[in-house]
């Protein structure tokens, strides 16, 4: 774990609980953001669709019940234009006309015209109290209308003005003195007479200065009575805002919206806000709105001076556009309905603020579940951890109690699962610690026991010459040198004189450095390979191997012998010095080998003295005799006697020191056995009856030892003449050669009468026999007995009494030899084989 | 009573064949005045071919077109996008005709009119639909007289014709009677012709 790195780290991770409540908040407001947009583009769209059909449905009905509110007036109208009195009145006056001149018609005009503009009482009269004008004052009052058909108070309040006038356009009858007299040339008469064949007439709002206010007029042809030609017009001028707002004005919705009734131009005939006579605020709205067909529109601006978005219902109104100013395509009406943006977009608006505030709530009940939902998670996850962190340190004892029914808890289950065979397998290890650290230190205690019943010192050095430890012997032998201190230099504990302490460190360093073996294997060959010292045999090397390995501290002599001792795991190397106090073992040695010497030597004088004592005595008695003896031939047989005799003496002496004297030559050799003990057999079988006396040989062939082929010859004479002696002559003799490995074994078994036991363990001394005075020498078995022990070899002899002796010889073999070195093996065979057998 | 001016006449079916103005009618009239065409056959011509171009565009435009789904034909044909009733049609042509100051005129009358202007204005009128109603086959014809103006009136039965008659004339919501049948007689056409 990196410190530094840690506070870096922590500042920009992110747990696992907001990440959860960041997670849970991105689920839940990124399609609230999105569904709030959409919903607010299709709400917008679908109000749009929604108001505008609306409207437009509203624009349609508005602009039908303008067209009926229309239709009746002209309805009204048309009524009084059919009135047959007013028609007959005005065919004679048709008529008059037709006889009139132009010039009596002009005249009569003028005057006319003069008593009308000066109000001339009597003129007027003939206008406004006229047969015609009382007609229309009765239909104006509704008294010649049906019951039902009574004329509505508005319509008989916005009717400002109603006159009749004749073909030519003169007024004829007014119920009030307003209208001018000539009409004619008015776009309403010419419209509406058209030429004779008469027809509805609607004029456009416009300002009437006879009334002052922005009125709509109705002109409708009076026809004839058979409705042939217009022979009159009837003008009704209406003010447009007092005709149209009782049924448009009603028309309300909401705050603002409202229905309004314009022309082609755009100018408003009847608005509920706007005043009659007004061409909307925005001319580019106006060909948006006017088509003759309904429909809606969303518009840049809604006509009343606001520029905002709108949506506008429109209509035709169908009928009575037919008649605006003569036909259709001079002139139309249109309802448009409107409503103000911000209230028509206000539910929307009103919506997205809820659903904003909705939302809010729900990001706030978002997050707090997001909270409740993270903490429910990451409260395990953390317990989790903890129990995780604990388990690492193998402090977790009380299982985790994790309750939440789902894989946490699962997961948790594992945990403890894992805690407790964690907790078994570390119990197990602890015990099988505990145990071991008790095996190890009952071991270490048992080998201090072992090392301190040690009777030798032992010391144990590091590399740097400092002693670790010695042993309790050690201790006590060099207490004095220690002084309490243990820890010292080797050298410092070991007083010895410069000479050796420089051997001990070259020695020390060669140990050390490994070559311990070399030197400990120097010291085990020189000690396997010192050779049998005869006790008669005068040393010849006193400065031997072994002297090396001894050092003298204080007034003790130390055999020591170095040891290398691998450090394993835990420490380096050590070398290990173990002495072995040799003061009293070289003194008993010396006095053993003095006493060997003495044992040998008396048993040899005795030997020799007993084997020269007896031809010694003869001859001394047969010299007696020769003196005493006058015959000569007697004389001559003693002498003769007493050479044989002193022959006798030879032969025993040359016999002994031949034993000596032959070691001197060492010039060993490959040699066949089976070669030489057939030789030897030769030279003792010569005299033998061959029918009394059997040989059976089972040799393994080509067995060759290193020897000296003499020696090792005379080793089997020796043996096989014990043999031939034991059987006297009758018997079996049985040769065998066997190979093993390392080894060949020759066994020369005869079938005499055995040796008793007690016999046996004294074969081998010098002299000892058990053949009569003169058969034999008694160092026949301790020659062959030290010869094969030179070669390296063993001799054993087995016998059972009564059941023959069997001698088994073991020696050293040398690998089967290759032809060549068989040729010299054979050869040595045949060279050793030319000399004469000296047993 | 029923005599007609014959050079009259002739100048009328001269000016509805021609569609010339005025003018040329007087020296139409000069030219023809040894010829005498009674205004019983000039009111037959003139219903003929009214008839036969009515019926043509009933059956031929609207009728068919209609049928087909290609249009239809509506009152408020110009702010639809559709054809003009057949009746309109008539009524259309017969605004065109006086307009062109012939003299001649014709319109659509009938007892159940849907618009009052359409209604019979004459005594004449009114009892030649009645007696159409019950017998088609024949016009009513008659003078009338308008102050002094004398005028020749040829009344023939106006039949439903086609579908597009009756449903329209029994859904109005103006129509007063709403229960015509295929061949109904549903009005008149009368034709008026100036006796002077």
């Amino acid at each position: 774990m990196n410190p530094a790195r840690a506070p870096s780290h922590a500042a920009t991770r992110w747990g696992l609980q907001p990440k959860l409540i960041l997670a849970m908040l991105l689920v839940g407001v990124v399609p609230l953001i999105v569904g709030l947009s959409l919903a607010f583009w299709q709400g917008s769209r679908e109000i749009q669709t929604v108001n505008g059909e609306n409207f437009k449905a509203l624009a349609e009905e508005a602009a039908r019940k303008v067209d009926l509110l229309m239709s009746d007036e002209v309805a009204r109208t048309s009524r009084i234009a059919a009135d047959p009195a007013i028609i007959r009145e005005l065919e004679q006056r048709r008529d008059a006309l037709l006889d009139m001149t132009e010039d009596e018609r002009r005249r009569a005009m003028d005057r006319l015209q003069k008593g009308w503009e000066a109000k001339e009482p009597a003129t007027v009269q003939t206008i406004t109290g006229s047969h015609m004008a009382g007609l229309l004052q009765e239909y104006f009052s509704g008294a010649k209308s049906e019951a039902d058909q009574l004329i509505p108070q508005v319509v008989r309040s916005a009717t400002k003005l109603l006159y009749i006038t004749d073909l030519e356009g003169h007024l004829v009858a007014s119920l009030t003195a307003q209208p001018p007299l000539a009409n004619k040339n008015q776009a309403w008469w010419t419209g509406a007479f058209h030429q004779g064949i008469g027809q509805l007439f609607i004029e456009d709002v416009h300002f009437d200065e006879r009334v002052q206010t922005y009125v709509i007029s109705i002109s409708l042809p009076i026809m004839d009575r058979i409705r042939y030609e217009a022979i009159g017009v009837i003008h009704r001028v209406i003010d447009a805002k007092e005709f149209f707002s009782p049924s448009l004005a009603p028309i309300r919705f909401g705050k603002t919206g409202h229905v309004m009734l314009i022309d082609h131009r755009g100018i408003v005939v009847n608005c509920p806000i706007l005043p009659t006579g007004l061409p909307l605020s925005d001319a580019q709205l106006i060909p948006l709105v006017t088509p003759l067909h309904p429909g809606w529109v969303s518009a840049p601006s809604d006509g009343h001076g606001g520029t905002s978005t709108s949506i506008i219902g429109f209509a035709p109104v169908p009928e009575t556009s037919r008649a605006t100013n003569g036909t259709l395509d001079k002139g139309s009406w249109h309802s448009f309905v409107w409503q103000a943006s911000d209230e028509l977009f206000a539910p929307i608006w009103h919506f997205l603020t809820w659903m904003a505030l909705f939302s809010l709530v729900s990001v706030g009940l978002m997050a707090a579940l997001g909270y409740l939902a993270a903490n429910r998670i990451v409260t395990p996850v953390r317990r989790l951890q903890a129990a995780a962190q604990l388990i690492g340190r193998g402090e977790l004892h009380e299982p985790i109690d994790i309750r939440t029914g789902d894989e946490i808890q699962d997961l948790a289950d594992e945990f403890n699962r894992m805690n407790r065979q964690l907790e078994a397998a570390f119990a197990g290890l602890t015990d099988q610690v505990t145990i071991k650290t008790q095996q190890v230190e009952s071991l270490l205690h048992s080998t201090d026991q072992i090392l301190d019943a040690v009777p030798t010192p032992i010391v144990m050095v590091d590399h740097n010459e400092q002693v670790r430890y010695i042993n309790r012997v050690g201790r006590d032998s060099f207490e004095t040198i220690l002084n309490g201190s243990r820890d010292v230099p080797l050298f410092d504990l070991l007083p010895v004189d410069t000479a050796t302490r420089e051997r001990l460190r070259t020695e020390f360093t060669c140990v050390r450095s490994g070559e311990n073996a070399v030197v400990a294997a120097a010291t085990e060959e020189a000690a396997v390979l010192s050779p049998i010292r005869d006790p008669l045999t005068p040393a010849t090397d006193k400065a031997d191997a072994s002297s090396q390995q001894e050092i003298q501290i204080g007034p003790r002599q130390y055999h020591y012998q170095w040891f290398h001792l691998a450090g394993g795991n835990q420490g380096g190397d050590r070398i290990g010095l173990i002495f072995r106090d040799t003061t009293d073992d070289s003194r008993l040695q010396e006095q053993l080998i003095q006493a060997e010497k003495s044992g040998s030597l008396g048993t040899l004088t005795a030997g020799i003295g007993h084997e020269l004592n007896n031809p010694l005595f003869g001859i001394l008695g047969l010299g007696e005799a020769i003196e005493e003896e006058a015959n000569l031939d007697r004389a001559k047989s003693y002498a003769r006697d007493i050479v044989q005799h002193g022959r006798r003496m030879a032969a025993t002496i040359r016999d002994f020191t031949g034993v000596t004297s032959r070691e001197s030559s060492d010039q060993r050799q490959p040699v066949h056995l089976e070669q030489e003990l057939d030789q030897a057999l030769e030279t003792l079988t010569g005299s033998l009856n061959p029918s009394e006396f059997m040989i059976e040989k089972t040799y393994a062939g080509d067995s060759c030892v290193l020897a000296l082929p003499d020696q090792l010859r005379q080793a089997f004479t020796n043996v096989m003449m014990n043999a031939i002696q034991a059987m006297k002559g009758r018997g079996t003799l049985r040769l065998a050669t066997a190979r093993t490995d390392s080894s060949i074994v020759v066994t020369i078994a005869d079938s005499g009468p055995g040796i008793p036991k007690q016999y046996l363990s004294k074969l081998f001394d010098p002299f000892f026999t058990t053949k009569e005075q003169g058969e034999g020498s008694g160092l026949g078995l301790t020659v062959a007995h030290r010869i094969i022990k030179k070669f390296g070899g063993e001799i054993r002899i087995e016998s059972q009494e009564g059941s023959g002796t069997t001698c088994l010889i073991t020696l050293p073999a040398i690998p089967l030899l290759l032809p060549p070195q068989e040729a010299s093996c054979s050869e040595s065979t045949a060279r050793s084989a030319q000399q004469p057998s000296s047993s | 009573m029923q005599r007609i001016n014959g050079s009259l006449c002739a100048t009328a079916l001269v000016l509805l064949m021609s569609g010339l103005g005025g003018p040329d009618a007087l020296s139409a009239k000069e030219r023809s005045a040894s010829a005498g065409i009674p205004p019983e056959k000039v009111a037959a011509y003139l219903y003929a071919v009214i008839k036969a171009d009515r019926t043509v565009y009933t059956t031929e435009i609207v009728d068919r077109l209609q049928g087909k789904g290609i249009i239809m034909a509506s009152e408020h044909w110009e702010q639809e996008n559709a054809l003009m009733l057949p009746a309109q049609f008539l009524h259309h042509s017969s605004k065109l005709v006086a307009e062109s100051g012939s003299g001649i005129r014709y319109r659509l009358i009938s007892l159940w009119p849907i618009y009052r202007r359409n209604a019979p204005a004459s005594d004449l009128e009114r009892s030649a639909l009645e007696s159409l109603s019950k017998n088609p086959d024949w016009p009513v014809t008659g003078i009338v007289t308008s102050g002094r103006k004398q005028y020749f009136q040829a009344i023939y039965p106006d039949l439903a014709i086609s579908q597009v008659c009756i449903g329209c004339h029994n859904s109005h919501r103006l129509s007063p009677k709403r229960d015509f049948k295929l061949n109904d007689v549903m009005g008149g056409i009368a034709i008026t012709i100036p006796l002077e």
